[in-house]
This record gives C-alpha cells, structure tokens and sequence, in this order.
C-alpha cells in the first residue's frame, strides 16, 4: 500500500503529504550524516526526525495541506494522491513511526476519530463505505516515517483493487502459531476445535453470496460443504446485508 | 431479534463456541482469533462479541478496547512470526469488500511479495475538487457527536435495536438506530 505515491501534478507551493522531501545529497554529505546520526542521543533522534518528517511539518502548520478534522492529539488530512476522492489521511501529532510504538490512550482515540470521519464521509460524500488501512512496515506498504491511518471512501466498482487473498495454512502451524501468539499475549484463550476437523472459520465468500444475492462479490471458490447449511438459512431470514447497506448508503 | 442474529452470524456462532476457532485472546467484550484462510500464516481477526455490523455502530469504548488488542496482537506478530511488517485492515460496507456482517479488525502479517495488494492507483482530483470535498467533510464531522464516551453494553444484549426517539435525519443517533432498525 503505497501511503504515498510520487506525485504526478504537484502544483507549486501545494503541500506533498504524500511523500517524503526529497534533497539531492552527494555521497560525502550523506555519511556525514550518518555519522552524525549514530551519535545522537535519543532525544536528540527523535527531534531529527521530526525536522526530517513531511507530515511533522504539515503538524507545525509549516507545510500547507488540507484539513478535514484537527484536536489536541490527532490531525486529518485530505491525502494530495487519494486512491477515492475523500481519502483522508489520520495521524497522531506527536511522531511516531509505528503503531506499536504508540501508547494504548492515543491508538484508541485515533480510531475513534477514524470512526466519526468514516461515518462523516459516508454521509457527506454519499459513498457506500469504506476501508481503514495501516501499514507498519515496508512490506506492509509504508512509505512515510510518520505514522498513519488512511481512511479511504468506497464505491461500487470505484477502481480501488484491494486484493487479500485466502490461503490455506496447515493446521498444525495453526495450532503452532495461536500457541505462540496467545502465550505472547498472555491470554488464556483456548482452541475450541476440539476433535472436529477443521472447518473454515469464515467463509467469506459464501456468506456473502446467500446474503448479498444480487451483489455478486469477486472471488468465490471457498468451502460450500460445511457450511451449505447455515448458509441456507440465512437466505430466508437473520440478518439482512442490504439492510446494512442502508446504513452504508447503498441502494 | 437478538436471537436470529446470534443463529444467523457466523462470528456470533463463533463467540457462542458453536464453530471451532483458534483463539487467541479472550474477555468480556472481545475476542481473537486466527483467520484460518487467512492472507498469510498468522493473519488474525479481533471482533467485538457484541454484534455490530460496521465501525459507526460500535460504541467508542469498546472500539478504543479492540484496537489496543489490535496492536498488541501486531506487536505480537512482529516478535513471534518474523514478518517484515504488518496491516491493520478494515472493510466497512460491501464496496469497501466486507464479507460478513459483524464488524472484523484483520491484523495481516506481511512478507515482501506475498501477493496482498492493499496499494491503490492516486486518482488526480483537481484543486476544485479537493476543495469540495474537504468542506463538505469539515462539514460532516462537525455534526458528528465525538469523543462522549458511551456505554457497553454486555454481550446478552447484544443485539438488541437501541430505543430510537423520534427520528431526525441530522441526528447521528437516530440514523444509526433508524437503520438498524430495517434489520430483521
């Protein structure tokens, strides 16, 4: 996920929240730098960074950009590449560049205000949904030292091709990974496969075909046999996805 | 209506223990688990056990619970997988792909080149255009009631369609509850 694309029309003097400043530096001036950095404090680091940081810039209000939603702690703004006109750019104001690293009072409130833009933009751009995405790491798709939340506007066939893929993983390295994960976490959740073989825990695509009908979603090749039968139940009632839709402002 | 959504969702049946799961973390409110066709080995999903369909229905407490387990189980990732980096994903509404209709935070651990494309082709808007759309979603977010914490409600009550006062379209609220109110 590209949290920042080259920019292709970059007007003069318009903000580039999408990208990092880009200085042309001869090689000597780049060691140099280096060498400076190795012997920062952390203190100091983190103050470089931020002198360093685009979107800090855009935070000190020292780079223009588009505000959509400013409070104390967080900071909206219009993404200068959207992948949906609306696409919103979320981040903390003080520097962080993963979310790991900030504290549990900052993710929550960051989300929150994640929520009310979502519900904002369903309402005021009339679209009917949307995708909150994060990217920690390089191979996630970050491309900006700051950390992020995009929060991007849906529409039918609006060209944005998200692609998760499902794949199968053995269920011995099943067992394996929820074993170190919940032991990492401390948790004392439990497996409840107990003896049954393994039954797909959500099958996406199934549910939303019985459930959306008409609406036919992309990909479809998972498991009918076990769950055929949950699934014909939820054409005659339970809980209606256009109803959901509603909420979303489909048709 | 409680019941029939319980019966009929299958995150409902999984949080009710009806469906094996690989669970992860557990309490009151909340739930992990890993997605067995998940995206990559070790992709997780953290669900509220109250059934809510999209973000705007779950209530800012408990969402601020769910994504501090969120990053918990990222960090958690990162130190037991050796992944080169996670995704916090969530779809909201069916054009944005979700595929079951109780709200799903998935945690996706990644790889360079593992084949998820979460990347998107920018769209050239002209200055008009931005313009627009920043004042009308200033706009929204100002009738949008936020940071009032508000209550959880236990699991038991799940599904139960909040108590709708006369319904005004500009009330935030109410349209949620209007909304809610269509599902069977």
């Amino acid at each position: 996920m590209p949290e920042e694309q080259v920019p292709q029309q970059q007007a003069p003097g318009q903000p580039m929240p999408g990208q990092a400043p880009q200085q042309q530096m001869s090689e000597e001036q780049i060691q140099a730098l280096q060498e400076k950095i190795k012997q920062m404090s952390p203190e100091e680091l983190k103050e470089f960074q931020k002198k360093q940081c685009i979107f800090c810039q855009i935070i000190a209000g020292k780079v223009q950009s588009r505000k959509v939603y400013e409070d104390e702690n967080v900071i909206a703004i219009l993404d200068v590449n959207p992948a949906n006109p609306g696409h919103v750019l979320i981040m903390p104001k003080e520097h962080y560049s993963i979310m790991p690293q900030m504290p549990d009072s900052e993710i929550g409130h960051i989300f929150v205000v994640a929520k009310a833009l979502s519900n904002a933009s369903l309402r005021a751009l009339e679209v009917q949904g949307s995708n909150i995405v994060v990217a920690n790491g390089v191979a996630a798709g970050q491309r900006a030292q700051h950390f992020m939340m995009h929060l991007i506007p849906r529409k039918e066939k609006d060209g944005v091709g998200f692609h998760v893929p499902q794949k199968t993983t053995p269920e011995k390295e099943l067992q394996k990974i929820r074993k170190m994960l919940s032991e990492s976490l401390g948790s004392k959740a439990e497996e409840t496969t107990a003896k049954v073989a393994p039954i797909p825990l959500i099958p996406k695509r199934k549910v939303v075909e019985a459930e959306f009908k008409e609406q036919k979603p992309k990909k479809k090749e998972i498991v009918k046999k076990e769950i055929k039968p949950k699934a014909e139940k939820k054409k005659e009632s339970g809980i209606n996805l256009d109803d959901i839709a509603g909420v979303l402002g489909a048709k | 209506m409680a019941e029939k959504t319980r019966e009929t969702c299958l995150i409902c049946q999984i949080v009710a223990n009806k469906v094996p799961s690989y669970k992860i973390y557990e309490d009151d409110l909340i739930l992990a688990l890993l997605d067995v066709n998940g995206a990559n080995p070790g992709h997780c999903f953290v669900i509220p056990k109250n059934h809510y369909p999209i973000i705007e229905q779950v209530p800012d407490q408990e969402l601020v619970n769910l994504f501090s387990i969120a990053n918990k189980i990222s960090s958690a990732i990162f130190e037991n997988l050796k992944v080169q980096g996670t995704n916090i994903f969530v779809a909201n509404g069916i054009p944005a792909g979700q595929t079951v209709a109780h709200f799903v935070i998935n945690i996706i651990p990644r790889m360079e080149n593992d084949g998820i494309n979460l990347q998107w082709k920018p769209k050239q808007l002209t200055e008009e255009e931005m313009s627009t759309v920043e004042l009308k979603l200033k706009e929204g977010i100002q009738n949008i009631n936020m940071g009032k914490v508000e209550e959880i409600k236990k699991p038991e009550a799940a599904a139960e369609t909040p108590k709708a006062s006369p319904i005004s379209d500009d009330d935030e609220e109410d349209y949620i509850a209007k909304q809610l109110r269509r599902i069977p």
